[in-house]
């Protein structure tokens, strides 16, 4: 038997075709799953595969696609005969491999699903793990839709066997995977993870993979795999067919042999009738493995981000070094704010974020992995994973979606033996600073031969010079005149080493007045010598102004087209950037706070806020402009003039204006004695009520302590006793989940019978509110708000 | 692996137009109000939106009082059983707005909760309305009874999981289901809608 790593490198390889399509064609009712043949049919699962064998191919699925621990107890007994029956085929064939199929678990991960990484590594593990010692030989991942579920298979293989692994993913008809993942951010990861071949299958057919395939010709440098459908299942004549023939199937898989398929195979609808004319016409066709390209990516859930002569912007925004907000957010666990700042510098144009978390007095390691989950759930971005901490890294790395950069590993031994080996596990683009155990070289030719030691250690770990972004390391031009010089002098000898490369661009100008000044002329310097990725502030209008004419004269934007789009939108909205009252709501005619907030405009609303504070106290801004405005707006809302939606936007527009007062208010002073605790209670996770209550509470200047959906009744409790707060609002919208509403009034008024309880949501009405002992039931959100005001005026 | 039987139904974000009493019913507004923060969400929403549906055409029989046996799944439900009273065969559905529309409800839950709100309320209304544009297709040669949805009345919400199996839901929409049965993308639909006959 040849190793079928070997083979796929020499020779054009086949899988088979369809196995449940054709079981079912074969008497397996519709609904019945394939997988209990292997029991109750082992004779007929073991004449498919030497049908298939007979046609030509060399790999042959096992009948396990949809097996795992959550649909069969049975899964290991499944899984063993499954394997038993391929084997039984294979027995005495030359270069015939039984790949140990795996699919998808059918949940959907976390964030958006409920099912957590670990968890979905595990139900893979337990799969590998029973078929281990069964004879398969490869592990085939296939039929994925989500680039994170794949992940955790493959994570799963490479654990728990040596045996290569095979990934394939569908892709739908706008070339991407249901979750939203290119072909390039497919390739970037499994690449990473050490995949063997990687490449498609199912969902279209052959015809509509060859507007995807050349993408994987362009960027991966491993084997790869084509199994379409026979099109798609269509009702004809009140029959279900499958659109494409054997002669159709067989004459695209031609096409896509030729443009750079290198297995092939079937999926549904595809027999061994398809598979034999499909080798017969491809078998002779030139053959050459795909060769390995000098690419640098890393990745995010959909999309790949090259590094390479076009500058990547890197936001350096999450990271709380001087910045006193964030360290407060961090502290306080307030993800909002964090997430806030990501999708903040997400639209100002950054490429890839930075994620740095590293406080003292925190769990650095569980605050990462939040912040990455979380993050990744609201912006598309690839990040920057940035810690000192090895561990954190590691845990960060493994739970990433996609492919990251992991910021850093230096020149000391003590760092590469902790930050190789996990590159060498999960994949990444790595930064490499030009440290070592004497520090930082004071000349370009130091930093350099530091350089060169890392790529060489990497390379002893098989991490590719191409995945090594070297951080020459940009110091503080006011302490030392000659940092500037030296560390461009490094960026333009690594770039002539063909080494990709990254600054903290903020850094030089430290200690320095009108900073961005100088911290935008060293980027185009740095820039000019060949700099790849700079960490900075997508918020410097100076630097994105550098960023956009560099590359405009560079030739890196054709016609100039990005530049003309920022340039004209530097001159449209000036205002906005000032944060002023001409914002970009301005095509709405608006002349003073009040308007702006009825009018629910929160630039406008935010920049009147600005302009009357500098002649009016904070708190006559409140008490003679926002609130008289809001309770204009709330009137009307009760008096049916005025609709949710408006009531909303006015109180976002009203919460702006909030915000610019607050900062005039020293943070000992502001008013906390306001305050509540919302939440939507246990087994709920319907939180649209509750937020529509919180953004009114805000808006008159409550603090609001949101501790989000699906809350415990003892979290509510803790939360109120913590911060000493005497009003609790609590939501519910199924009728399964007011129990659990009962039973935290309950709680609340076991432990303090002074904290009083509001409820509201769709099930709930005055009897009910009165049955399960609430104080208030607000029918609306301006209820709950009137309400709230009384109860702290003393009403 | 694709069911032989099942079909699938796509729509275009223009295909679907988004009915009006929906919206107003779920913005809290009287039927044809919009405002340009509207507009302006409903236009980003249909940027991201992808329709699709699965369905099978299958036998059900009803010769058990209050229980619909549709071989693959066997539901207790009198409400149900009046529904399909007279129906020998009943669609089985599954649509989604797809996972997009997640991404987009969470990133608004951060930056506005305005704007979220009325996405919220425009992608349900969408997913109510693509749900009438399959039925419409489906309809096109057969008399069918209102749908139904587990969920509803006495059809319990369980019965999700073997219709969305018996759909391969997961690999076809992306439909998953959490542990309360509630379904991933949000903004998706199962219901089974009874044929009475030949139009």
């Amino acid at each position: 038997m040849k190793d079928i790593n070997e083979l796929i490198k020499k020779q054009r390889v086949y899988f088979d075709g369809g196995t449940g399509t054709v079981l079912q064609g074969m008497g397996l009712p519709a609904g019945r799953s394939p997988e209990l043949w292997n029991i109750e049919q082992p004779d007929k699962i073991t004449a498919l595969h030497k049908a298939y064998l007979v046609a030509g191919c060399n790999i042959i699925k096992t009948n396990t696609f949809g097996i795992n621990r959550e649909k069969f107890t049975n899964y290991r007994e499944l899984i063993s005969a499954g394997i038993a029956c391929a084997r039984e085929a294979v027995k005495g064939r030359e270069n015939a491999f039984v790949a140990f199929d795996m699919g998808p678990t059918g949940r959907l991960l976390e964030p958006l699903g409920d099912l957590s990484f670990e968890e979905a590594v595990s139900i893979y593990a337990d799969n590998v793990k029973a078929a281990a010692g069964c004879g398969a030989d490869l592990v085939l991942v296939e039929t994925m839709n989500d680039s994170l579920e794949t992940k955790a298979a493959v994570l799963a293989v490479k654990e728990n066997c040596e045996l290569p692994v095979f990934v394939t993913n569908v892709y739908d008809a706008s070339g991407k995977l249901m979750t939203g993942a290119d072909p390039a951010a497919m390739i970037a990861m499994l690449e990473a993870l050490g995949a063997d071949a990687i490449g498609m299958n199912c969902s279209l057919g052959p015809d509509k993979m060859l507007g995807i395939i050349g993408q994987f010709s362009r960027y991966s440098s491993t084997p790869i795999i084509v199994n379409p459908n026979a099109g798609l299942p269509e009702v004809r004549d009140g029959k279900t067919v499958f659109t494409v023939n054997a002669e159709e199937f067989s004459g695209q898989m031609v096409e896509l042999a030729k443009s750079g398929a290198t297995v092939l195979g079937g999926c549904c609808g595809t027999t061994p009738e398809y598979i034999r004319k499909m080798i017969e016409k491809t078998k002779d066709l030139p053959y050459s493995c795909p060769d390995e390209k000098d690419i640098t990516m890393v990745s995010s859930y959909t999309h790949a981000v090259v590094i390479a002569d076009d500058p990547v912007l890197i936001g350096e925004r999450i990271n709380p070094t001087g910045k006193s907000r964030l360290k407060e957010a961090l502290r306080s666990g307030d993800l909002n704010y964090i997430l806030n700042e990501a999708i903040k510098q997400a639209e100002a144009g950054a490429h890839i974020l930075d994620v740095n978390v590293g406080l003292p007095e925190i769990d650095e390691t569980e605050m990462m992995l939040r912040c990455v989950t979380s993050i990744q759930a609201v912006t598309d971005l690839p990040l920057q994973i940035d810690s000192t901490s090895a561990d954190t890294l590691s845990a960060a790395v493994r739970a990433y979606n996609g492919k990251p950069l992991i910021n850093s590993v230096n020149g000391t031994e003590k760092s590469l033996d902790a930050v190789l080996p996990i590159v060498q596990k999960y994949g990444g683009g790595l930064i490499a600073l030009t440290i070592d155990e004497k520090g930082i070289p004071d000349n370009a030719a130091d930093r350099v031969r530091i350089a060169e030691k890392i790529i060489s250690r990497a390379a002893e770990y098989g991490i590719k010079k191409k995945d090594i972004i070297v951080d020459p390391l940009a110091l503080t031009v006011s302490s030392n005149p000659e940092s500037a010089v030296v560390t461009l002098e490094s960026v333009r000898r690594l770039r002539a080493l063909g080494v990709k490369t990254s600054l903290g661009i903020s850094n030089i100008s430290f200690g320095l007045p009108q900073r961005e000044l100088v911290t935008s002329t060293f980027y185009a310097n740095a820039l000019s010598c060949g700099l790849n990725c700079a960490i900075m502030n997508p918020f410097s209008t100076a630097m994105m102004s550098t960023f956009y004419a560099y590359r405009a004269l560079s030739c890196l934007d054709a016609g100039c087209a990005d530049y003309i789009n920022y340039a004209s939108a530097l001159i449209s909205a000036p205002a906005v950037q000032q944060n002023t009252a001409q914002g970009r709501q301005t095509s709405i005619a608006v002349n003073d706070l009040r308007t702006s907030i009825i009018k629910g405009m929160k630039d406008a609303a935010a920049g009147f806020s600005e302009e009357l504070l500098k002649n009016t106290a904070p708190l006559d801004v409140i008490n003679e402009h926002i609130v008289p405005a809001l309770n204009e707006i709330g009137e009307a809302f009760e008096k049916k003039k005025a609709y949710l939606p408006q009531l909303l936007m006015s109180a976002e527009a009203a919460s702006a204006a909030f915000e610019q007062v607050k900062k005039r208010i020293p943070a000992d002073k502001t008013d906390k004695s306001k305050a509540i605790v919302l939440a939507t209670v246990m087994g709920d996770i319907h939180d649209i009520g509750k937020n529509i209550v919180k953004v009114l509470m805000e808006s008159y200047g409550f603090t609001v302590y949101d501790l989000g959906r699906d809350v415990p009744p003892e979290r509510i409790v803790e939360c109120a006793l913590e911060h000493n707060c005497k009003l609790v609002g609590l939501s519910a919208l199924m009728t399964t989940t007011v129990p659990a509403m009962a039973d935290t009034i309950a709680l609340l008024n076991k432990t303090d019978r002074s904290i009083k309880t509001m409820v509201g949501g769709a099930v709930l009405n005055q009897e009910y509110a009165d049955m399960i002992g609430a104080d208030f039931y607000g029918a609306d959100a301006m209820d709950s708000v009137r309400y709230a005001e009384s109860f702290y005026s003393g009403g | 692996m694709i069911n032989r039987d099942v079909r699938i139904i796509t729509a275009g974000s223009d295909d679907v137009e988004i009915d009006g009493n929906e919206l107003a019913l779920r913005l809290h507004t009287s039927r044809g109000y919009t405002s340009p923060q509207i507009e302006e969400c409903k236009k980003r929403l249909l940027s991201v939106i992808r329709y699709k549906c699965a369905c099978i055409r299958t036998p059900v029989e009803l010769s058990e009082e209050n229980v619909c046996d549709f071989g693959f799944m066997r539901i207790p439900s009198s409400k149900l059983y009046k529904n399909l009273a007279g129906c020998s065969e009943a669609y089985v559905m599954a649509l989604t707005t797809g996972i997009s529309v997640d991404r987009l409800l969470a990133r608004l839950n951060i930056v506005s909760q305005a704007e979220h709100f009325i996405t919220d309320a425009l992608s349900s209304a969408a997913a109510e309305s693509f749900c009438d544009y399959v039925c419409g297709i489906l309809t096109q040669d057969v008399y069918c009874v209102p749908r139904f949805s587990p969920g509803f009345g006495d059809l319990s919400i369980t019965f999700q999981r073997p219709l969305l199996e018996r759909l391969d839901a997961a690999n076809s929409l992306g439909i998953t289901l959490n542990s309360a049965y509630l379904m991933t993308p949000v903004k998706s639909i199962t219901a089974i809608m009874g044929i009475k006959g030949n139009r």
